[in-house]
């Protein structure tokens, strides 16, 4: 190809991604969802620079449940460790579960929807059974059942691909039981595209089913994938919220959810300590909201029918 | 007259789409029915020859296109390329020589590029898909080539450009440079014209005939628009539910034609002038029938105004009713008498809109056939002046 043929087909790209930043940033909710969520992954990087190293009972600095002063912005915990400490150091634990499990999520059902919608019939059947088996599976019952199992095999103290054990069944079952409703929307979305005619025209070109796949369908299929995406994000950090809370976190490596366990079991709510059950819940609700904020704006920007709508 | 031996050939070709019944139907296996689409057409297009396929909507003329180039499958009958059977191939490496000669070019150019890809990438996809080049200069000659063949100057101005981006004119003028580009011999054009504005038609007819002139390339042309057919094809054959019901040359079908359907069809068309009364017949009446539900008999015969007990019993064969012209009706000859009665009325009754539209298309036609057979004086051409 010559250079400028190459030049101009870099501009083309170019041009339309600048349009579509246009879009999704005039878009207040994708504004707002953005800053919280650039706060949080600053958080998530750099929690050493931003707060020192992680306090455990051993190096914990300040008093038993102190309410906020200036020492401690967020008071203290049970055992004297700084909550914003804890908070900030969750940051990371809880955005890089839920990220994980939502890359599983989205590739096992963006995979299974495609493929399902692409080929019909019996494959689709199979399929989409398979689908409603994982859709009705109740993530919470799945993760009770599969942690003290893999806990009892592994034991406490060994690793799984760079996790430790809770955590990489935590991020698992959130993965496997979050995929059904993106495969769902992806297969409903492939069976529209698969009957337009450029797919014909595909096929006449020569191109096999795989690059039919991978060259007309998931490049359609993208708005769809990153506006759910940013839902599935959200409902991870909610459900590994609520797992941790449940007991089933890794005390070693606190997630937000942990700390609210921690939080309910040191009697946080009777004792009045307010600030320790107040920070990790505030940051599980704010990172869940802008996950959803830049969902809906992304929905928005990739459907021009419904900016229409107000 | 261009060779037509083994070619493209359709032997007794028959779609039928099961209807797919309701739960109740199925459990009790009770059959549902089928539809009909095609039901048994023979056709024959030769090497460099421009066959127009006419009819109604539902008559089965797109099916006819999208068996010839694979994407439906039959259920009946076959497909010979070159006396090789192609009806049962499948899969898309086991098509890739026959996807290398046979392209499409599709109705609805807004729905037949995809919303995501450059121009570059839509022209460029047969060729990498039937690994036509070698390398990435290859490509982007072969690439300028289609385009500008296909009306596109200049064609680097268009690579990174959306469909999006583009006129009604020029998205189907890149779908078609995406069927030149592997430089086939035989295209199936699904009513290339029919969603664009009449002001560009005669361009693209062009760009259409132009390349069987200079590459003697076939041209299978699917259209409802009988004038249009006439303008453009070497022989028209005229599809009523599924079955072939007139085929010959194009002047034959449009000014003698031998079946009360190509007759019905020809009158439907607008006229401009309509100084003397056309042929005899009154216009159809209601649709097609339901390709589910084929009238028994002639399945012409509900709607048609010549219709006879026989008619409604025996389904006619295609008779021979002049050269290389066949009719499949009982009262073939009657059709005949009746058109010649008045003949007269040929030069204005094919008097089309289309006709003084599209400018040196049409002179050549018109020169070579109605002025010298009815003695009308040369048209004036509309565009140009006289």
């Amino acid at each position: 190809m010559s250079e400028s043929t190459v030049q101009s087909l870099s501009r083309g790209r170019t041009r339309a991604l600048k349009n579509f930043l246009r879009q999704f940033l005039g878009h207040g909710g994708a504004q707002l969802g953005l800053l919280c969520l650039v706060l949080f992954l600053v958080m998530a990087a750099v929690p050493n620079i931003l707060v020192g190293p992680l306090q455990t009972a051993i190096n914990a600095t300040g008093d038993f449940l102190a309410s906020p002063s200036s020492q401690h912005l967020l008071g203290t915990d049970e055992v004297g460790r700084d909550v914003l400490n804890l908070v900030v150091h969750g940051a990371r634990i809880s955005l890089t579960i839920a990220l994980l499990a939502t890359v599983i999520s989205l590739i096992v059902g963006t995979t299974v929807g495609m493929t399902a919608g692409y080929f019909g019939r019996w494959v689709d059947d199979w399929l989409m059974r398979l689908t409603d088996f994982f859709f009705v599976m109740p993530s919470f019952v799945l993760a009770l059942v599969i942690t003290p199992v893999v806990l009892e095999v592994m034991g406490r103290g060994g690793e799984i691909l760079g996790f430790r054990p809770s955590l990489f069944v935590i991020i698992v079952v959130i993965g496997m039981t979050s995929w059904a409703f993106v495969a769902r929307i992806v297969r409903s979305q492939t069976l529209s595209l698969r009957e337009r005619t450029f797919i014909d025209r595909a096929r006449v070109a020569g191109s096999s089913n795989l690059s039919i796949m991978v060259r007309h369908i998931l490049p359609n299929l993208v708005p769809q994938i990153a506006a759910n995406g940013a839902l599935v994000v959200a409902g991870a950090i909610y459900v590994e919220t609520s797992l941790s809370f449940l007991g089933l976190g890794d005390p070693l490596q606190p997630s937000w959810g942990t700390l609210l366990s921690l939080a309910q079991s040191a009697g946080a709510a009777s004792a009045g300590a307010w600030w320790y059950l107040g920070a990790p819940g505030l940051c599980v609700l704010t990172v869940s909201l802008s996950f959803v904020l830049i969902g809906n704006a992304l929905d928005d920007t990739f459907n021009p029918r419904r900016r229409v709508i107000p | 007259m261009p060779d037509t031996a083994d070619f493209l050939r359709l032997e007794k070709l028959q779609v039928h789409f099961p209807i797919q019944g309701g739960l109740f139907d199925r459990v009790l296996g009770r059959p549902a029915g089928t539809v009909r689409a095609v039901d048994g057409i023979d056709l024959d297009v030769g090497r460099g020859e421009i066959v127009a396929l006419v009819g109604e909507s539902g008559s089965g003329k797109t099916t006819v296109g999208r068996v010839i180039t694979k994407l439906a499958h039959p259920t009946g009958g076959r497909l010979l390329f070159e006396g090789h059977d192609m009806t049962s191939e499948r899969g898309a490496s086991a098509l890739r020589p026959y996807r290398h000669r046979v392209q499409m070019i599709f109705q609805d150019a807004y729905q037949a590029l995809n919303p995501r890809h450059t121009v570059f990438d839509i022209v460029a996809e047969p060729l990498r898909s039937l690994r036509l080049v070698k390398n990435d200069t290859q490509l982007a000659e072969r690439v300028s080539e289609a385009l500008a063949s296909a009306g596109l100057n200049p064609p680097g101005d268009f690579f990174a450009r959306f469909p999006h981006e583009l006129s009604g004119g020029q998205r189907q003028r890149v779908v078609i440079a995406g069927a030149l580009a592997v430089r086939p011999e035989l295209i199936v054009a699904d009513e290339p014209v029919s969603m664009l504005d009449v002001s560009i038609r005669s361009q693209i007819l062009q760009v259409l005939v132009d390349l069987r002139d200079k590459h003697n390339m076939a041209l299978l042309f699917i259209t409802h628009d009988l004038p249009l057919a006439w303008l453009i094809a070497d022989r028209i054959a005229v599809l009523y539910l599924g079955r072939l019901v007139e085929i010959g040359r194009a002047d034959d079908i449009t000014f003698n034609p031998r079946h009360p359907y190509t007759v019905a069809l020809s009158n439907a068309t607008p006229k401009v002038r309509v100084g003397v009364s056309h042929i005899d017949l009154p216009a159809l009446e209601g649709e097609v029938p339901s390709a589910a539900r084929i009238p028994k008999g002639c399945r012409f015969h509900p709607r048609c105004p010549m219709a006879i007990d026989r008619c409604r019993q025996e389904d006619p064969p295609a008779v021979e009713v002049g050269p290389q012209h066949m009719s499949a009706c009982w009262r073939a000859g009657e059709v005949k008498a009746r058109s010649e009665l008045l003949g007269v009325a040929r030069s204005s009754s094919v008097e089309p809109l289309e006709r003084r539209l599209v400018s040196s298309l049409v002179k050549d036609r018109c020169r070579s056939s109605i002025s010298a057979e009815a003695g009308v004086p040369d048209l004036p051409d509309p565009i140009r002046g006289p």
